[in-house]
This record gives structure tokens, C-alpha cells and sequence, in this order.
């Protein structure tokens, strides 16, 4: 193998396993609300650019660090969910059929927070980016990557494995999956179902601000990125099967790898279009998706 | 007292045929005038679907775009009369719409709603990607208004032909929901396990439906196209799908007036907002949440509801005047 092979099979590697990352985070996010409140979060894709454009009015107008930034959205990202849970989300806990109504609700929610974002930061700059949180290169070989690619990238894998572990081991991941499963059988063994949705709904919303600000330090952003992003987290939580997490992490990371070799040739607008044939074909000949939950 | 419902439509056919002549002086009220008409012949169609059938197709906007861009190229390139170009164009259009929804016709619920917003997504970036046709992001514009006679078809003659055909639609959709064949769309919709059971065809039904409904979608489009003289990806998006189901459900989903009442209150609005095009997202976003979580029977639904309790009241103090006397 010539140097010029490993450089590109380094740089596809590196820039594999970020997107892949972070699509399985958004899309996890997605899945565990879906499975759980039976909720199709179509806004997904706003949270993850509200996320990237909070973190840079912090960055950019207040002059804080990255650091400060992301930690700062991230509690702010928390308080939203739970501010949205009481006033919109709870509503509808106990509608049968109630994913329809969810979908459009949150097709609503995008709409709102489309205009409140061509208002604003439309106005204010085509293309966003954050400092990076730590400088410098690392040489992997003959290639390459920036110090803060390197952390993101290992934050989240990090994320990934935390919440796995979270989803496995931890009781309230064993009763978030009990409600999965059946929720009246949960509520009959003492699972408090109302709290494990407002509890989910957190949570996943919360991994969608993270996968945001994770995407915003490892690359620059326009407002185009939450079309993109939503049509991803979708087409991953159809194919991969809808609720499991699983799926996510296994259909993500593919996206992922097919984004960083589809760049090389075309542009990512064509990943795109096949994530959505993909879409497409498992929708109308296996619903469930690859990975039953 | 009660209303016949005859007398009602008979009153809403007169109003919407003296409206134009109403508006006529106006240019800008005309203009409002002849989108209302357009929006109240889409929302007809979707309340024919979303309303009587069930399911929310969120492809409306990408079919009616189908049949505008065809009819645009009918007239252009190959020099048709609209005439003849609208039928062949809406014609091509429910084709279109039939062969997107065949594959669609198992899934339910949520997973039709999803599916149709692939397709919609998938027509949208047609229309970006294949500018042979439709040129792309830029748009067609001056699309010449529809030919009548030698002349071409204007002014007060061009809105009273949209009051015309709206009514028509709506006409057609009070009759169609009356015949058996409506009465199976309903079927459908409240159990389609049952309705199969009972001897209803439904994958026909549903085929039948979504014929018809992507001829409305279809009608409605190359009139917008000739009505507006401009069209772009954006005028068939899924924001516009999205707009024609919210009129649908703000004003009633399933009943004649509904779509009529929210049509009226909801599609004149961007126009008076015209400078302010993303308030109108945020404000039909709001619209959306608020009719979902707190009136799923719409304008009409709450009406109906009201009037009924009124109604019980009434009775109920009746009884007790019995009991009295």
C-alpha cells in the first residue's frame, strides 16, 4: 500500500467513524423515544442545529470557550426537554394511536423553529464554526488529524458505549426497556410509566443536543444541516428497526463510513438521496426494520 | 331550529360565485380571492383522504406540482391549449399519484405518513435535479394564463372559473361521500380488518381514493400554475402539503364544511403577511401543535360538540319545566 492509499484509507477511517458516531448517537436519540413514548421525533434534525447555533452565539458573541459552550447547551438542552415534556409531549401519553399525532406535532415544532432560525441566524452568517477546544496534531502514520477531531471522536464513542451501558445495566434502563416491551406489564411490576416517558424523552432529546455540539466542534455548519440530519436519524431508525438501539448503532455507523467514501467522489447531497431510497425500500417491504427490537 | 345542509351549500355555492364580482374592483382582494379557491379545491381533496379515508398524504404538494409542471410543459414546448393540457397534465398526475401510493397501500397510520413524506421529499428534489423540465431551483415563470377563445382567460373571467371549478370540488366530494363508495372510505377508515371482513375491497377502495385525490391535487395545480404565472419547487413543497392538511384539520376533518371554514380563516393570511413569510411558518407551526393536542375535530368538530351540549341542555331543561308543571 502506497502512502497516498493509507492517507485516504486513514482520513475515510477517522472521518467514518466521527460521522458514524454521531448519526448513531442522534439516531439512538430518535429510536429510544420512538420505542418508548411511541414518539417520531421529526424535529430531531432542529434540536441538533439549535444545539450547534447555541453553542455558537456563546462561542462567538459571549466569548466563551468551547468547553464553557457545550456544557452550557447541554444544561440548557436538558431544561427545554423537560419545559417541552410538561407542556406539549405529556398531553398525549395515554391517546391511542398517538404517533401520528406526535409526528405532526413535531412536524409543527420544525416549521416554528425553521422560522425562528431564517429570522435569526440566517441573518447573521451563512456558515458557522467553533473554536477548537484543544489544538494541535496528532501524526497516526503519514496522517494527520487535529488533536480536537481526536477528541471528539473519542467523547463520542465514549457517549455511545456510556449510554449502552446505561440501557443494560442501569434500572432505569431496564425499566425504560420493560416499557418497550409492554407497557401495561411494566406498569403492573411497579414501573412508573409516565416518568420513564418524560424520563426517555429527556434523555433522547438530551443525546440529540450532544450529537449537535459534538457535530459543531468537529466541522462547520450551515442551517441546511438539520434537513440533513433529520432525513439521516430517520432513514437510520427505519432501517435499523424502530426502537432498537441496536439497530441505531449498526445502521449509524454504515451512514457514517458511507458518507466519508461517498464524499470522496461525490457530494454528500448523493449520500443522502440513497439514505433516502434506502428509506424508501424498507418502509414499504419490511416495516420493522432489519433489527427487531 | 336546524339549517337543512342542502340550504347551507346552496348558500355557500352563491356566495362563492358572487365573491369575484365582489373582489373585482380590487386587485389584490381578487388575487387572495382566487388562492382561497385554489387552497379550498386542494383542501377538498385532502379532507377526501385525510377526512373520509384516514390517511395523511404528505405527497398532495409533490402530485400537484407533477401535474403543474406537465401542464407548463404541455402549453410550452408542445403548444397545447390549457384546455386540453390541464385534463392530460392532472390525468398524468393521478397516475403518478396511484403508482407512489400502490406500494404504499399496506402501510398504516404513522408509516404512511412517513412514506408519503419520503415521496414528497424524493418529488421536491426531482424538481430540483431534473431542470430539463421544470429548471430547476430558478422556476418557470410568465406561464401564460389559460387561452379562452382566441383571447386568454384574466382578470374577473379567470377568478370566477376558480370559484367555479372549487365549487365544483366541493360538490363532487359532498356527493361522492353520500354514495357507497364513500361510505366504504369510511369504512376503511374506522377499521379497515373489519371493512375486509365485510366483503370491502379495500386495496381497490384505497386505489379508487387515491385517484381521485391526486386528480384534485392535479386540477389544483395547473390552475395554480396559470392562475400565479410562476412555479417553483418551493410553490409544491411539503410545507404547502403540510398547509393543505393544517386547513383541513383547523377547520374539521370528515365533514363538507370544514374545509371551507379553515381554507377561509387560514389562506388568506401569508398574503397579508407578505413581507413576513417565516412568521407564516411559525405561525402555521403554532396552528399545527394547537389544533393536534387541543381541537382534533377542528373549527366545525368544536361547533358540533357545542351545539349538541346546548342541545342536551335544552332537553334537559325541558324535563325539569315537566317535572314542575
Amino acid at each position: 500500500m502506497t502512502d497516498a492509499q493509507l492517507l485516504i484509507l486513514l482520513s475515510t477511517l477517522s472521518t467514518g467513524l466521527i460521522l458514524g458516531a454521531i448519526f448513531s448517537l442522534v439516531a439512538a436519540g430518535v429510536t429510544i423515544v420512538y420505542g418508548c413514548v411511541w414518539l417520531p421525533n421529526a424535529s430531531n434534525g432542529q434540536f441538533f442545529l439549535l444545539a450547534s447555533l447555541v453553542a455558537w452565539t456563546f462561542t462567538a458573541s459571549l466569548g466563551w470557550s468551547s468547553w464553557l459552550a457545550a456544557i452550557a447547551v447541554i444544561v440548557l438542552g436538558i431544561g427545554l426537554s423537560y419545559l417541552l415534556e410538561w407542556i406539549l409531549i405529556r398531553r398525549l401519553y395515554d391517546t391511542p394511536n398517538r404517533n401520528v399525532a406526535y409526528f405532526v406535532v413535531t412536524l409543527g415544532m420544525t416549521q416554528i423553529m425553521t422560522g425562528i432560525f431564517s429570522l435569526t441566524y440566517a441573518k447573521w452568517s451563512d456558515q458557522f464554526s467553533l473554536p477548537p477546544v484543544v489544538d494541535g496534531i496528532s501524526m497516526l502514520g503519514p496522517f494527520p488529524l487535529s488533536n480536537n477531531r481526536l477528541l471528539v471522536m473519542v467523547v463520542s464513542l465514549f457517549v455511545l458505549v456510556a449510554l449502552f451501558a446505561l440501557l443494560r445495566y442501569h434500572p432505569y434502563g431496564r425499566a425504560l426497556r420493560a416499557v418497550f416491551q409492554n407497557r401495561e406489564a411494566a406498569a403492573l411490576r411497579g414501573v412508573d410509566v409516565r416518568s420513564i416517558y418524560r424520563l426517555s424523552f429527556v434523555l433522547g432529546s438530551t443525546i440529540i443536543f450532544l450529537g449537535g455540539i459534538l457535530f459543531a466542534l468537529a466541522y462547520s455548519f450551515d442551517l441546511t444541516v438539520a434537513w440533513t440530519m433529520s432525513i439521516t436519524a430517520f432513514a437510520i431508525m427505519i432501517i435499523g428497526g424502530p426502537g432498537s438501539v441496536i439497530g441505531a448503532l449498526v445502521v449509524g455507523m454504515t451512514f457514517g463510513f458511507t458518507q466519508a467514501i461517498v464524499s470522496i467522489f461525490a457530494s454528500p447531497t448523493a449520500a443522502t438521496f440513497s439514505y433516502l431510497g434506502a428509506m424508501l425500500v424498507i418502509l414499504l417491504f419490511r416495516p420493522s426494520g432489519l433489527f427487531k427490537r | 331550529m336546524k339549517l337543512h345542509s342542502k340550504t347551507i351549500l346552496g348558500l355557500f355555492v352563491l356566495m362563492a360565485l358572487m365573491l369575484p364580482l365582489a373582489a373585482s374592483g380590487n386587485k389584490f382582494f381578487a388575487f387572495v380571492l382566487g388562492m382561497t379557491f385554489i387552497s379550498l379545491l386542494w383542501a377538498t381533496g385532502m379532507n377526501l383522504m385525510y377526512g373520509y379515508v384516514g390517511l395523511m398524504p404528505l405527497m398532495f404538494a409533490g402530485v400537484a406540482g407533477v401535474a403543474g409542471y406537465a401542464m407548463v410543459h404541455f402549453t410550452r414546448t408542445l403548444g397545447w391549449s390549457f384546455w386540453l393540457a390541464m385534463p392530460v397534465a392532472s390525468l398524468l398526475a393521478a397516475a403518478v399519484g396511484v403508482a407512489l401510493g400502490l406500494p404504499s397501500l399496506r402501510l398504516k397510520g404513522f408509516y404512511f405518513t412517513l412514506c408519503s413524506l419520503v415521496i414528497q421529499t424524493v418529488l421536491t428534489l426531482a424538481f430540483i435535479f431534473f431542470p430539463t423540465y421544470t429548471n430547476g431551483d430558478t422556476g418557470i415563470n410568465q406561464v401564460a394564463p389559460p387561452d379562452w377563445f382566441g383571447g386568454e382567460l384574466t382578470g374577473l373571467g379567470m377568478d370566477m372559473m376558480l370559484a367555479v371549478v372549487a365549487v365544483a370540488g366541493v360538490l363532487f366530494c359532498a356527493w361522492l361521500v353520500k354514495t357507497p363508495l364513500g361510505q366504504r372510505f369510511v369504512a376503511i377508515r374506522e377499521d379497515d380488518v373489519l371493512a375486509e371482513g365485510l366483503g370491502i375491497q379495500v386495496v381497490r377502495c384505497k386505489i379508487i381514493a387515491f385517484f381521485i385525490v391526486s386528480l384534485y391535487a392535479g386540477i389544483g395545480g395547473c390552475f395554480y400554475a396559470a392562475y400565479v404565472g410562476f412555479i417553483s419547487p418551493r410553490a409544491y413543497d411539503v410545507l404547502v402539503s403540510m398547509n393543505i392538511w393544517l386547513f383541513v384539520a383547523f377547520g374539521g376533518r370528515a365533514t363538507i364544511a370544514g374545509p371551507i371554514i379553515g381554507t377561509a380563516i387560514l389562506a388568506p393570511i401569508p398574503f397579508l403577511l407578505q413581507d413576513l413569510q417565516a412568521f407564516k411558518d411559525i405561525l402555521s407551526g403554532v396552528l399545527i401543535i394547537v389544533v393536534t393536542l387541543m381541537m382534533p375535530g377542528g373549527i366545525y368538530g368544536a361547533y358540533v360538540a357545542w351545539r349538541s351540549r346546548q342541545a342536551h341542555v335544552a332537553s334537559d331543561g325541558d324535563k325539569v319545566q315537566e317535572q314542575r308543571v
